[in-house]
């Protein structure tokens, strides 16, 4: 052992199945309105626009901590939570602020939590990537033990749900790495047996932190997972918006009818590294330029400047809209106090 | 007022909490169709159906993070840990989850954890662990640990009724060994009370779970002496009601602290310390500690008998303290 040189480890790419590829957008049968176009485009957009601004802010040393970013997934967030009912639960990760933005979360209120200010509903107790505000967006709280661990919470609320006979549904957001830990196992083993409204997105961006699928799990999908729970699993291109919504659908119409969880593998990239901190030089170049090539905010702007009837004008108008939203919330958020320290024993228990 | 078993006393606590409380309902290993292990549920699937009373698969750490969700959700789930032992498999969703949800999101989570703990029944070292310290060091939870049947009903009915994870420890080896008349109409213990289980001026003993009765019957023993001790049962860790035995320790100079966990890290090096810090004027000789000796619970009879605290010790320190 002592005298083999260990080599270095190159992570596999594979293209997407070219049933799945898509390099240009086709909504197929679903008719959107024009004003949910928009809705979703200016949620990826928002939530584009903040990521390259909260980057810029991290680099200058103006936010403090860690900074992590979901570029490159934005239209798997954006397209579930918009076919969510109101009264619909979901658990998001720091990937996901199209989801927040859809959900009608405040730019501002974002990044002030981002900077540690006194921003409700934490406060400045936890990290900005975090958000739970069950009773304005319906965001459940969940923490970061693995990324697994909200899926038996998940189970719970939806328990809770099937127990007071509401048509309600928990979506719970997370990666390809958390389908290892027992949590993932465990919550929706619980969530199978008792037939809980529970949907488990997952966006498989292809990287535990730095660490590819081949050394993450013994399958080559985490939809191959699925069988165990005996439920309904499907993967989509998480690229496309249409697709991403047309999978979503089918799960939460199933979840909502009373027949149990069901699991959506969404095929996506991670642009960025884990966090801001991570140059991401471990993955291969190749898949890079494949990936960057079907950039869904790109992609979706695409359809709607062609397909989509949308003018040139009219794009650009909601970009200066999310750009002016940002320079908002940047004047706000550094504007703000920090929490009194004061306050730091408060709250621990509930009254 | 009837005389009931420590155990009849959680039992009934459960039972009169669902019926008044539509919210509350149970989780864990074997308790619908089976009753439990410990037979604390028996009876209970045929009262209140399978929705409320709920056999979950073996995996603490799903059906402990279900429940958490559930109490966000406006339910006041009690989940049984079949033994106290297999909470580490739950670990995290307790002190990472359900611990700082309040201080986080001021979002609260009305949930009890109920463990059986405790050793002398050669359950070995995965059926007889007193794990109290491993919690009461997470801010967030609430740690209790009754000694007694009126305590053990009243303390669930305040944990299920607290807005806050509850940690109820009950000793197994109490559970049919402890009786006592307990009130038929409802009544809750406070969480965050010591009680004072006897009075003396010549020594405290600051105590809880099992260890009250040993150390109740060392204080009649050293009571035929001519020495009086007060005996202090924390009944909860936390939040500790600490004024009661520095009152004790100012009257008596003395203190002895008692409990079944392992001495390192227990929580009675927590007390130890507090008392050392706020009553130091007051004392007439070093803070006494026993707890389990810092090896993990054997299996075999003269082994586990060598590690769990006894009479014999507790009665040789008490003496030490004393003659000091």
């Amino acid at each position: 052992m002592g005298t083999t040189k260990a080599k270095t480890l190159s992570w596999k790419f594979k293209p997407l199945d070219p049933e799945m590829d898509r390099t240009e957008l086709d909504p197929g049968s679903l008719t959107l309105p024009r004003e949910d176009l928009i809705k979703l485009y200016r949620a990826m957009r928002m939530s584009r626009t903040f990521e390259h601004r909260l980057a810029s802010l991290y680099r200058q040393g103006r936010v403090v901590g860690a900074v992590y970013l979901g570029m490159g997934q934005e239209a798997i967030c954006a397209g579930v939570t918009s076919i969510l009912d109101k009264d619909d639960y979901l658990s998001t990760v720091g990937r996901n602020l199209a989801a927040w933005f859809y959900r009608g979360v405040e730019p501002k209120h974002v990044l002030a939590r981002w900077l540690g200010k006194d921003e409700q509903p934490c406060h400045g107790r936890d990290l900005g990537l975090f958000l739970a505000d069950l009773n304005n967006f319906g965001i459940a709280p969940y923490h970061n033990g693995s990324m697994a661990s909200w899926i038996p919470s998940g189970a719970g609320f939806a328990l809770a749900f099937k127990m007071r006979k509401e048509p309600r549904v928990y979506v719970a957001f997370t990666g390809d790495g958390a389908t290892s830990p027992g949590d993932f196992y465990e919550g929706l083993n619980f969530a199978a047996i008792h037939k809980l409204p529970l949907v488990v997105i997952i966006e498989n961006n292809h990287f535990g932190y730095s660490t590819g699928n081949e050394r993450q799990m013994p399958v080559e999908n985490v939809a191959d997972r699925a069988p165990a729970f005996n439920i309904p699993c499907e993967m989509a291109f998480g690229n496309c918006i249409f697709t991403v919504i047309q999978a979503a659908r089918r799960a939460i119409d199933h979840a909502r009818a009373g027949n149990g969880p069901y699991l959506v593998e969404y095929k996506t990239f991670r642009q960025r590294g884990h966090g801001e901190h991570d140059d991401a030089s471990y993955v291969p170049k190749e898949m890079r330029e494949y990936w960057e090539a079907r950039d869904p905010v790109d992609l979706y702007t695409k359809y709607l400047l062609g397909k989509g009837g949308f003018s040139k004008e009219e794009i650009e108008a909601i970009d200066a809209d999310c750009k002016g939203s940002m320079d908002e919330a940047v004047e706000y958020a550094e504007a703000l106090p920090y929490p009194d320290p004061g306050t730091v024993t408060q709250g621990l228990f509930a009254p | 007022m009837p005389v009931i078993t420590y155990l009849d006393a959680i039992s009934h606590a459960l039972r009169e909490e669902m019926r008044r409380d539509p919210t509350v309902f149970l989780m864990g290993e074997d308790i619908g169709v089976f009753g439990g292990a410990f037979r604390i549920t028996k009876g209970f699937l045929d009262e209140f159906g399978e929705e409320r009373v709920i056999d979950t698969p073996i995996a603490e750490s799903g059906f402990v993070g279900a429940a958490c969700g559930a109490a966000i959700e406006g339910f006041r789930p009690v989940v049984e840990f079949q033994f106290a032992d297999f909470i580490a498999c739950a670990f995290d969703q307790i002190v990472n989850f359900s611990a700082k949800c309040h201080y986080r999101w001021g979002i609260p989570m009305p949930v009890v954890f109920r463990g059986p703990s405790g050793g002398g029944f050669r359950g070995g070292p995965f059926h007889s662990q007193n794990p109290e310290a491993w919690f009461t060091h997470v801010p967030g939870l609430k740690v209790v640990q009754p000694s007694t049947p009126y305590d053990a009903k009243g303390l669930l009915k305040a944990a299920i009724r607290d807005n806050n994870p509850v940690i109820y420890f009950e000793h197994k080896h109490l559970y049919r060994r402890v009786r006592e008349d307990v009130p038929e109409e409802d009544f809750e213990v406070p969480i965050g009370v010591a009680d004072v289980k006897r009075e003396g001026d010549d020594l405290t003993i600051i105590t809880y779970g099992s260890m009250v009765h040993e150390c109740l019957e060392v204080a009649e023993k050293l009571s035929e002496d001519g020495t009086e001790c007060e005996v202090i049962d924390l009944r909860t860790l936390v939040p500790l009601d600490k004024e009661c035995f520095l009152e004790s320790v100012r009257k008596t100079s003395k203190a002895l602290v008692v409990h079944e966990a392992h001495l390192t890290s227990g929580f009675g090096g927590e007390v130890a310390a507090i008392i050392v810090e706020e009553a130091f004027e007051s004392l007439d000789a070093p803070v006494k500690r026993i707890g389990s000796l810092d090896v993990p619970v054997p299996f075999s009879p003269p082994l586990e008998d060598a590690v769990l605290p006894t009479i014999e010790k507790i009665d040789t320190a008490a003496r030490e303290l004393l003659d000091y």
